[in-house]
């Protein structure tokens, strides 16, 4: 099993300084990629999912951002340390990234399919012509109709939909063993985001890439994703497979989430809310993050931070009300009032 | 709510409401270009529901709202507000009906001037629609904060002192200052995360119940919709194609499309999902649209009839009108 991981993060730390402080955006985060898996990682804005996502590819605008600790292991190969000629050679080839407005990251003036080509020759060494013929083969294979015509045209020819496949097929051209896809899907229309989802899993089971799934959907984390990680200011505070987590959440924060979502085949009187707003960048709290707002907080919660625990075999969870110092201070509590 | 629809006049009463926008011309001599982005469609609002407009990008969800405020001048059609006309109203007229027809947009930022304090901005608000004289705003601002769940010291700060979701608050409590009857949502909670979300759905539904509002809430989010909402109503590419009772929509959606929207919602419990129906293809330009039923080009069942002929809008089952030409054979 341990020999199928592509991707491995360790206590990665990524901060911003300014002159308002240190922002910690990204602190202390850990995950594994596998081979073929597809691992969401969900939160609210500002919870540092789409800053773990650039920090991997050293995408972070510096200054003000900055690596500070931790690794980002490709195969073993240490990326946060790596000269920038090598890993330019990893980005876009080994690992790929679609972002969520694929007109921000599409040239304005040059035919799609030239830019696909592009990618190809100047990573796989392609000829011009061989390079042309793969870039409409991929084009294709996203299920653009008519693609020869298609590689032809320029980005604003294209529809919303159209746009986000061909970054897709721009990002799994070179048949990277990671696909970063940063909301991928928000700025499309419900009907359009079925078909884009349908045809990620479809060229997964094809290629074998893993696949790293940001969003802040969890209806998407539901149909897209073997693992999940949630993010809550700058850490990861539950770890589980898919199915168990939307079972089962452990964690306070995560059980929220999943209580203000309205339901579709149900009707209900009132969302459950989690009262107050996430604590800022800057000035994150003693203890525990979410303590402020958890329901079960109690002394030791704004006193100690919770480590990311192994709850069982397959999930982790960074929630006091897991571990024994949990039992004692409920005794302590009953002993002082 | 049936029993609303029997009892009740309608507030509002859209009929044949068109918006063709012209394009300008890029090259001389070139055709005239008209978007019809409603594309003439006729509905009721009764006093104390929530009727919601669902529909893609480009369906005319968002016009439809602006129309009937004339923030964009409707090009044909009429809509009546408690029997008067709003179409033929004249400025100064109309500007007093705004008072009771208030809107409140996705982005609260954009829609708050940046250097007013709430303060200001809610007693501007209760000025110009002569609400309540200068003496007794006091004592309604103070109101209006609790309503919405802020603190009354929050009166004397700017908007960019505050997170998204205590703005969204802050336009609820700007809209609320004239006394308003209905409030027309647009895109209201698609731009918070959910736990805010949550929060300001939950805020919309007291306030209907303690002040009696009605609410045309307008979104492209059929789970909220799904929440909030007595009725629904399903556009594409300008026309209504369907609308009807919340329950009666969800559980026995009638019109192809609608059954396509409504698999398309990814869910998080995957016990209930049901099978995806996949459409093919993008919503084609409201430019060009198609001709015969607009989604003929995606409709899995369309046939020689769909592309000739334009469906009507046709009651089949009480309060369930939907525009197809085989929605018995396809609902059986």
């Amino acid at each position: 099993m341990s020999n199928d991981v592509v991707l491995e993060v360790k206590n990665l730390k990524t901060h911003f300084i300014s002159s308002k402080g240190i922002a910690k955006a990204v602190d202390g985060v850990d995950f594994v990629l596998r081979k073929g898996e597809t691992l969401g990682i969900v939160g609210e804005s500002g919870c540092g999912k789409s800053m773990t996502s650039l920090s991997i590819l050293r995408l972070i605008p510096s200054p003000p951002g900055k690596i500070v600790d931790g690794e980002v292991l490709l195969n073993g190969k240490n990326l946060v340390t790596m000269p920038n000629a090598e890993l330019r050679k990893i980005r876009g080839n080994r690992i790929s990234m679609i972002f969520q407005e694929p007109m921000t990251s599409l040239n304005p003036v040059i035919p799609v399919g030239e830019q696909i080509a592009e990618a190809l020759r100047l990573h796989q060494g392609l000829s011009k012509k061989a390079a042309w013929a793969k870039s409409v083969e991929m084009i294709g294979l996203v299920g653009i109709p008519s693609p020869e015509k298609r590689a032809k045209q320029e980005p604003f020819q294209l529809s919303g939909g159209m746009r986000q496949r061909v970054m897709i097929a721009m990002a799994l051209a070179c048949t990277p063993e990671v696909l970063i896809a940063d909301e991928p899907t928000t700025a499309l229309d419900v009907t359009i985001q079925a078909q884009i989802l349908e045809i990620m899993k479809d060229l997964q089971r094809k290629i074998g890439m893993g696949i790293i799934f940001i969003t802040h959907d969890l209806g998407v984390v539901a149909e897209m994703c073997d693992q999940v990680a949630v993010m809550y200011a700058g850490q990861i505070v539950e770890h589980q497979n898919t199915a168990e987590l939307f079972k089962n959440p452990l964690h306070p924060y995560t059980q929220g989430l999943i209580g203000s979502l309205p339901k579709l085949y149900e009707d209900q009187d009132e969302l459950q809310i989690i009262e107050g707003t996430v604590p800022s960048p800057y000035d994150y709290p003693e203890g525990c993050r979410f303590a402020e707002r958890c329901p079960f907080a109690r002394s030791i919660c704004s006193e100690k931070q919770p480590d990311l625990i192994q709850y069982d075999e397959e999930s982790k969870v960074r929630c006091w009300k897991y571990t024994n110092e949990w039992q004692v201070s409920l005794t302590k509590e009953l002993v002082t009032t | 709510m049936n029993s609303l629809m029997i009892d009740k006049k309608p507030l509002l009463k859209v009929t044949e409401l068109k918006q063709h926008f012209t394009l300008k011309r890029e090259v001389v001599f070139q055709a005239k270009q008209v978007v019809k982005a409603v594309d003439g469609i006729s509905f009721e609002l009764f006093p104390g529901e929530t009727l919601s407009i669902v529909g893609e990008s480009g369906c005319g969800k968002s016009t439809t709202g602006r129309s009937i405020l004339r923030l964009d001048e409707p090009t044909g059609g009429d809509v009546l507000f408690k029997d008067e006309s709003l179409t033929k109203m004249s400025k100064k007229e109309l500007r007093r009906v705004r008072g009771d027809i208030q809107v409140i947009f996705q982005d609260p930022y954009a829609s708050l001037n940046p250097r007013r304090t709430i303060r200001q901005m809610l007693d501007e608000a209760m000025a110009i629609q002569k609400v309540l004289p200068p003496n007794e705003r006091e004592a309604r601002m103070l109101e209006l904060m609790k309503h919405v769940g802020l603190r009354p010291e929050y009166l004397e700060r700017y908007p960019h002192e505050f997170s998204g979701g205590q703005r969204q608050r802050i336009g609820i409590a700007r809209a609320l200052a004239v006394n308003p009857e209905i409030i027309i949502c647009d895109e209201a909670v698609s731009a918070l995360d959910v736990s805010i979300r949550a929060q300001i759905l939950n805020l919309l539904k007291k306030l209907q119940k303690d002040l009696n509002l009605t609410f045309l809430f307008i979104s492209h989010d059929l789970s909220v919709v799904r929440h909030i909402s007595d009725r629904v109503m399903v556009m594409y590419l300008g026309k209504i194609v369907e609308i009807a009772d919340k329950s009666s929509l969800f559980n026995n959606p009638l019109h192809p499309y609608t059954k396509a929207l409504l698999s398309a919602i990814p869910v998080t419990d995957q016990t209930k999902r049901e099978d995806r129906i996949i459409l093919k293809g993008d919503v084609p330009s409201p430019l060009n649209p198609p001709v015969g039923c607009r989604f003929n080009t995606r409709c899995p069942f369309a046939t020689d009839l769909c592309r000739k002929e334009e469906p009507k809008l046709r009651e089949l089952e009480s309060n369930h009108s939907v525009a197809c030409h085989y929605a018995e054979e396809l609902s059986s």
